[in-house]
């Protein structure tokens, strides 16, 4: 009798489990690392916060953790199964794996963050962060004395690779002798590797560093510490580093997210590569710090509201490599493709990419 | 500044910072192996004293403290690894694995609201005046009480190890559990002792890791050094003096893979991550080339026939 | 007698089940109160992750297939009383080996195309085996260790590799080579990814039990294992015993990394394993090396993994609940089992 009750009742935790799931507006979410990492994942998590909270009626399903491997598709077709009709694949490494699921399950819509891949249901966001970095690059450019800036990330993919180069660029549209030294952990997330990166580029005589690894909080502080400065990536760091931090390029999500949701809702969606930037409010130029001087933000402002009027690209030619060739001819402006896939490094930045 | 320059200049206060928690987490593993008994949770028991000592800083302000409840975390963790082989008797490699689990999966989870909070911690212990000085200065400015902490930890380990009646009555139980009993010892009290104390010592170098080394709660911080730990063992031969050695080596060659890549070594930083694994595997093989003795515990032997 | 029955009973395979489950259902059911959530709920969730429909058990055995390769990896070298972790190291390196033989010989296309790659698959964690195990028989050096240390030099391989020399260029600067070719892909059943090897794993598993314990050979082993000098003294080599048992798991956990990457991932990639090799590691010693034993330990260990991110889903708890849970599960099973063989001694 009581067994027969226990069953009973586990039948209905899981129907329950699942009527609640299958509701038509839930959107499911899946992050790389951990959803409160303050950084990168978190700063998807914030966007998926805004989504539940603007649009009414909406659930959001979210894991976090997920390696950017075939695990993927078994998260996205339980989330699948578990009712959502929108999935944001919110890690690079997603898109292989939600081009294919995409024609299994036709009638779902799935966001992928960049790449330059569609499928029917299949689109792409991400946000033109390079146009902040390189204004932080100004900063770092204006208020390095060595002439040496430092960049500590994670992996040669193209999304850090243009940072770094952003960054180089910005810094040397202040002074042209400025160089970035590379350095990779080889892992988003391990804080004594980051904080020993810092310290070897401080030994090394450099003096701003950037970075994009998981989270800028132990870059932040070791450069704090060490008495130089940094620009930073994903959140603001201020709280960790008032004196060492220049500026940032940080993201908000939420509103294009907003926008995608509602449009796929509205049945008026289709797959683009939707690409938001320093204008739509999707990347925001952190606050600078007291080390920025008031004729360079003035410079920097001034450069910011070329990017805003659409005077001033960023990638534009001429652009040459790390040896010299050229990249782009002067006044050509970069591909999408060549953008999106960016596998070099420009003049200025010492390192390898492989 | 040449290349080299680029690369030596501040090189040892970086190999030992990035030896500090590994140290600790060293010594301990040791200790425990000398009584007979092996303990693959020290990754575990690493999270939980950074979790436990991130909070407690954050929370009172006093890194000390914070240290103390790292190693006490540490500590409680490791019982459970006690309780399982020494009280249940069972397996130790799966034990292990075991307490892993539980410590990274119970620091993550209470350990998330630590995320993006703010410590105070320690400072220098160098006098400014020291830090100033030329050659001497830049090597030792950046030391912090945890470093030294580190430092003194291994002789005076050894020491106990070496040279006390109780240090003698642990490397008996690690020998012969049976003639270390008919002495009058109790191998299961001195094994419990053993794996308290390593895991007490795993949570200090954890709390070493996020209170001052980092500054930073982050899940899975350790990033494999536990495990890594374990193994290093071998390479100091369960000998306490020799931990320190083999924790700068390894400390060292992390630090070297990420300096020779600031000095433009323009070899793939993949590879150069190899590096610390390769440089411990290296030394390993000239020094057993060399002396050809294993002093590994008789006792441990007996682990994988459980 | 009553007590004798009960005794009995509890040390049954099934009374083990039983009180293990027990045990773990105690544990599980306070941490799940001291956070503040149903015990029953999450449980039912749980299992429903892990094997409540069919997505979720073929799920299951894809994230135990590779994981119950590793663990025969672990328990062939355990017979002989070494303590391998390389499992991971060589299950890397087979699929480096085995990609780059596809990458590289397609003259071999067609329907040998398959068996060669899993050979060289098999070839490649056989290599990565040899390191520590002359390490091991010429210079008495620790396999463990050796082990350790080298699995991470296979994984930033494997990472150098698809970043570096065999990057796909049509990519798009994600680092992966090119898609495996569909005959260099292992059958896949039931519309999910389960695929073939599964059952060879669990062919393996039930040939490799037969050899250890029917065949001289298999016996041998135990002797040396447990008594070395009687072993060496009835004319057993130990060096021999251990390249074998060496290169034989190598070769199960490089077959592993080659299935798992032309097949489920379709790719090489960097970090690809999640831990399958460490997982068999687990899977082994908590099945005390008995390839038989393994294999629905292999499976329990798949299931919980590939429940976690479906508990994040529907329970709503972050990633290191489940966690918990594993560990809490392990250390019922161990402490269930290790009190029962305390109490039989």
């Amino acid at each position: 009798m009581k067994l027969r009750n226990m069953l009973r009742s586990l039948v209905a935790t899981v129907a329950i489990a699942a009527a609640g799931a299958s509701s038509a507006q839930t959107i499911g979410y899946i992050y790389v690392g951990p959803e409160k990492d303050y950084g990168y994942n978190t700063s998807h998590d914030l966007g998926r916060q805004f989504v539940e909270k603007s649009i009414a009626g909406t659930k959001t399903l979210h894991v976090e953790n997920i390696p950017e491997t075939a695990e993927v598709s078994r998260v996205m077709e339980r989330m699948i199964k578990s009712g959502a009709s929108i999935v944001f694949a919110t890690s690079y490494g997603y898109l292989d794996y939600a081009i294919e699921l995409g024609k299994k399950y036709p009638k779902v819509a799935f966001m992928h963050a960049g790449g330059l891949k569609l499928g029917d249901n299949v689109g792409t966001y991400w946000a033109n962060s390079d146009d902040a970095i390189y204004l932080g690059g100004m900063a770092a450019g204006a208020v390095s004395k060595s002439g040496k800036l430092g960049f500590i990330a994670a992996f040669p993919i193209p999304q850090v690779v243009r940072s770094i180069n952003a960054f180089t660029l910005g810094a040397q549209a202040v002074n042209p002798k400025v160089t970035t030294t590379v350095v990779w952990t080889g892992g988003w997330l391990d804080p004594a590797k980051e904080a020993e990166a810092a310290n070897s580029l401080i030994d090394a005589g450099v003096d701003v560093i950037g970075e994009q690894v998981d989270s800028p909080i132990t870059i932040a502080q070791t450069a704090e510490k060490r008495g130089i400065y940094v620009v930073g990536k994903d959140v603001d760091v201020a709280k960790f580093a008032p004196k060492a931090v220049l500026t940032g390029a940080s993201w908000n999500w939420g509103p294009t997210m907003v926008k995608v949701v509602k449009e796929i809702q509205a049945g008026t969606w289709k797959p683009s590569h939707i690409r938001g930037d320093l204008k739509d409010g999707t990347v925001v130029l952190d606050p600078f710090g007291p080390a920025v001087t008031d004729t360079v933000r003035k410079s920097i402002l001034a450069r910011k509201a070329d990017i805003l009027a659409d005077k001033f690209e960023v990638w534009s030619g001429p652009l040459t490599r790390q040896n010299g060739a050229e990249i782009l001819p002067a006044g050509k402006a970069m591909p999408m493709e060549m953008l999106e896939s960016m596998d070099f490094f420009v003049k200025g930045v010492i390192g390898t990419v492989k | 500044m040449t290349a080299f320059d680029i690369v030596t200049s501040g090189f040892l206060i970086s190999a030992l910072r990035s030896a500090t928690p590994l140290t600790f987490a060293l010594v301990g593993e040791t200790l425990t192996q000398r009584t007979g008994v092996i303990n693959l949770g020290l990754e575990g028991q690493l999270l939980v004293g950074a979790m436990c000592a991130y909070a407690m800083t954050a929370a009172w302000g006093n890194p000390w403290l914070g240290l103390v409840a790292g190693a006490i975390a540490g500590m409680a963790l490791s019982a459970v690894h006690a309780a399982l082989v020494v009280g249940t008797r069972a397996n130790q490699f799966a034990s292990g694995l075991a307490v892993w689990m539980l410590g990274f999966g119970l620091s993550a989870y209470y350990g998330s609201s630590l995320v993006g909070r703010k410590i105070e911690s320690f400072e220098s212990i160098v006098p400014k005046s020291v830090a100033d000085l030329p050659v001497l200065g830049s090597v030792i400015a950046g030391l912090t009480p945890t470093v030294v902490l580190a430092v003194l930890i291994v002789p005076v380990s050894a020491l106990w190890l070496w040279r006390t009646r109780t240090g003698l009555r642990w490397r008996a139980v690690g020998e012969s559990p049976e003639d270390a009993r008919a002495a009058g010892a109790n191998p299961s009290l001195i094994r419990i002792q053993a794996i308290l104390l390593g895991g007490l010592l795993s949570g200090l170098g954890g709390a070493a890791l996020s209170v001052d080394y980092t500054r930073t709660w982050a899940e899975g911080m350790s990033a494999g050094r536990g495990l890594v730990a374990v193994g290093l063992v071998i390479v100091a031969r369960w000998n306490p003096w020799w931990t320190f050695p083999a924790a700068l080596l390894f400390g060292g060659a992390e630090a070297l893979s990420l300096r020779l890549q600031t000095a433009d070594a323009n070899v793939s930083a993949h590879l150069l991550h190899c590096l610390p694994y390769v440089a411990s595997l290296a030394i390993l093989t000239l020094t057993y080339v060399r002396g050809r003795v294993s002093s590994a515990p008789a006792g441990l032997r007996a682990v994988m026939d459980r | 007698m009553k007590s004798a029955f009960v005794s009995s009973f509890a040390h049954s395979a099934a009374g083990r089940l039983l009180l293990s489950t027990a045990a773990f259902i105690t544990l599980a059911a306070a941490f799940f109160l001291l956070i503040g959530r149903s015990p029953w709920e999450m449980l039912s969730l749980l299992a429903q992750a892990a094997v409540g429909d069919g997505f979720a058990l073929t799920e299951s055995l894809v994230r135990a297939t590779p994981i119950l390769l590793c663990a025969l990896a672990t328990a062939l070298p355990a017979r002989l009383g070494l303590i391998s972790v390389g499992a991971e190291g060589q299950l890397y390196f087979g699929a480096l080996v085995g990609t780059g033989f596809v990458l590289s010989a397609t003259a071999v296309a067609g329907p040998l195309q398959l068996p060669s790659m899993l050979l060289a698959g098999m070839a490649g964690g056989a290599a990565w085996a040899l390191v520590p195990t002359l390490l091991r028989t010429r210079l008495q050096i620790n396999e463990t260790i050796s082990t350790l240390l080298i699995n991470y030099v296979a994984a930033l391989l494997v990472t150098w590799v698809v970043y570096g020399p065999w990057k796909n260029p049509a990519s798009q600067g994600w680092p992966a080579t090119a898609e495996f070719p569909e005959n260099a892909r292992l059958a896949t059943y039931f519309d999910s990814r389960v695929h073939a090897g599964l059952w060879i794993g669990m062919a393996i598993a039930v040939v490799a039990h037969m050899i250890l314990t029917r065949t001289r050979w298999g016996l041998g082993l135990d002797v040396l294992r447990s008594n070395p000098r009687a072993g060496v003294l009835a004319g057993l080599r130990f060096d021999r015993h251990a390249l074998a048992v060496m290169l034989l798991g190598g070769a199960l956990a490089g077959l592993a990394g080659i299935a798992e990457t032309s097949t489920v991932q379709g790719r090489l990639q960097a970090s690809f394993s999640n831990g399958a090799g460490f997982s068999g590691f687990l899977v082994a010693w908590l099945a005390r090396n008995h390839c038989l034993r393994i294999v629905p330990m292999a499976f329990l260990v798949g299931a919980l993994l590939a429940a976690g991110d479906g508990m994040q889903m529907l329970a709503q708890v972050p990633s290191s609940v489940t966690l918990v849970a594993q560990g809490l599960l392990f250390v019922a099973v161990l402490g269930t089992n290790g009190m029962l063989d305390r109490g039989a001694r």
